[in-house]
């Protein structure tokens, strides 16, 4: 017996777009925040008598447990071909050529799909993001700026426009030759964005270059 | 030994001391939108919009509480002590208030509400091909040689818990938090900070008061919408 199957498939990825039921993840320090809807329902108040630090537990267990997000991940769009030779056999594997079949060998073994058999589940971007991470955008004029994270060098902005950073605390330092260093601090929290647009001004001839 | 000791308590004092604590204050309390004026001791306040706090916090502590900056100026010739207990901020026209939450308390009420939060993706698909070779037709139950088919289908993941849900992720959200707000003690000199009020409210058109005590009197700054 003989079976030869051949696919294409053409993998449009759509990302980002969907609808929000809860609070959005992103955040950014600046002014660049993206857009977070909320959802928290009950007021979390106290009365004057019982205005006092116990009374934020009752508050925590007032909070709704869990809130989903729901979230389009992707379209796949795929055009396929199939050959097949041999004896007919209606509940084979790789015999069925027609018809609804979301498992089918061919498909998947040429064509991505997020939910086949051997494929984990990876939201788009995944790869990119880093497990318990947060990301550090970093625009910086001028563009070739030294840039230091707790004093250490990192390198050049312009090779570190995405940083993704372990959650924590950081002395961000920018610094470059006839400019004032820029100086922030800065906190990443595991799957956030955050934005740092860093000017450095010119100079004056009093100032006194320092490396951090 | 003993030396070794020194330089690592001095390092410490020193490390400890050189991280900023609170906000920068304003010139002039009377530069608050909201200032009042106790034997001397001035007392400024301003309340950050939910857009403010998004900016100024990478915490989202829009899920758990309101944030007044407080900025207070001693006399010249006295300190003041500090204290978050010294502040309540009400509700005008109901019984609600609430005074400050610690950033401990606040870090922890933030990650138990970013545990609970997931996303839910939907991964659509489709693919139309053609088969060619005999095969079986599922719809007639008799055999094809070939011809086109389609097909369809939905993959639906719910995702990871939501960003800053991890215990670092506390332990820095706790460190902003502790960072940015007031800080307490002795104060010789203006200071400034954020406090963190424990009321969460979606009505936009509500108005807060703050109360406080400066020198034992007790001081009420109407806070104006921000």
């Amino acid at each position: 017996m003989k079976a030869a199957a051949i696919g294409l498939g053409l993998v449009l990825t759509l990302t980002g777009y969907g609808w929000t039921q809860a609070t959005s993840s992103d955040t950014s320090q600046t002014a660049t925040a993206s857009a977070q809807a909320d959802s928290s329902t009950d007021p979390q108040a106290h009365t004057v008598q019982e205005a006092n630090a116990d009374t934020n537990s009752k508050k925590d267990s007032s909070q709704p447990e869990h809130r989903y997000r729901l979230r389009l991940g992707g379209l796949a769009v795929g055009a396929g071909y199939s050959y097949f030779s041999g004896p007919v056999f209606p509940y084979g594997y790789g015999y069925w050529p027609y018809g609804f079949y979301p498992y089918g060998g061919v498909f998947s073994s040429v064509f991505w799909e997020p939910f086949g058999a051997g494929f984990p589940f990876y939201p788009a971007g995944y790869f990119q993001r880093g497990e318990e991470k947060g990301e550090v955008r970093l625009t910086t004029d001028p563009k070739d700026a030294s840039v230091y994270l707790n004093g250490g060098y990192a390198g050049t902005a312009d090779h570190l426009k995405s940083m993704w950073l372990e959650s924590g605390a950081y002395d961000l330092a920018v610094s470059a030759a006839d400019r004032r260093t820029y100086e922030q601090r800065i906190y990443v929290l595991s799957g956030k964005s955050l934005k740092i647009t860093a000017k450095l001004e010119a100079s004056l001839p009093g100032d006194k270059q320092e490396k951090p | 030994m003993t030396r070794t000791i020194w330089l690592v308590l001095i390092a410490g004092c020193l490390t400890a001391w050189a991280t900023p604590k609170g906000t920068v204050p304003r010139a002039v309390a009377t530069r608050y939108p909201a200032h009042a004026e106790q034997d001397g001791v001035g007392v400024g306040a301003k309340l950050l919009s939910r857009d403010e706090a998004r900016k100024a916090f990478v915490s989202d502590v829009n899920d758990c509480c309101l944030v007044v900056e407080i900025a207070l100026y001693p006399r010249k010739d006295k300190a003041m002590d500090v204290s978050l207990n010294d502040f309540i901020l009400r509700q005008i026209g109901s019984e609600t208030a609430a005074k400050p939450s610690s950033a401990k308390l606040i870090a922890a009420t933030l990650q138990k509400s970013s545990r609970g939060k997931r996303d839910i993706s939907v991964y659509p698909s489709t693919e139309i091909g053609y088969g060619s070779g005999p095969a079986y037709d599922p719809n007639t139950g008799t055999q094809r040689a070939g011809g086109v088919y389609t097909r369809t289908g939905v993959g639906v993941g719910i995702g990871s818990p939501g960003a800053g849900a991890t215990d670092k992720d506390r332990s820095t959200m706790e460190t902003e938090l502790s960072e940015k707000g007031l800080p307490e003690g002795g104060a010789a000199a203006p200071v400034a900070g954020y406090v963190y009020f424990p009321i969460h409210s979606t009505k936009k058109k509500v108005s807060y008061e703050l109360s406080c005590v400066l020198n034992g009197n007790k001081v009420v700054l109407a806070l104006p919408q921000p």
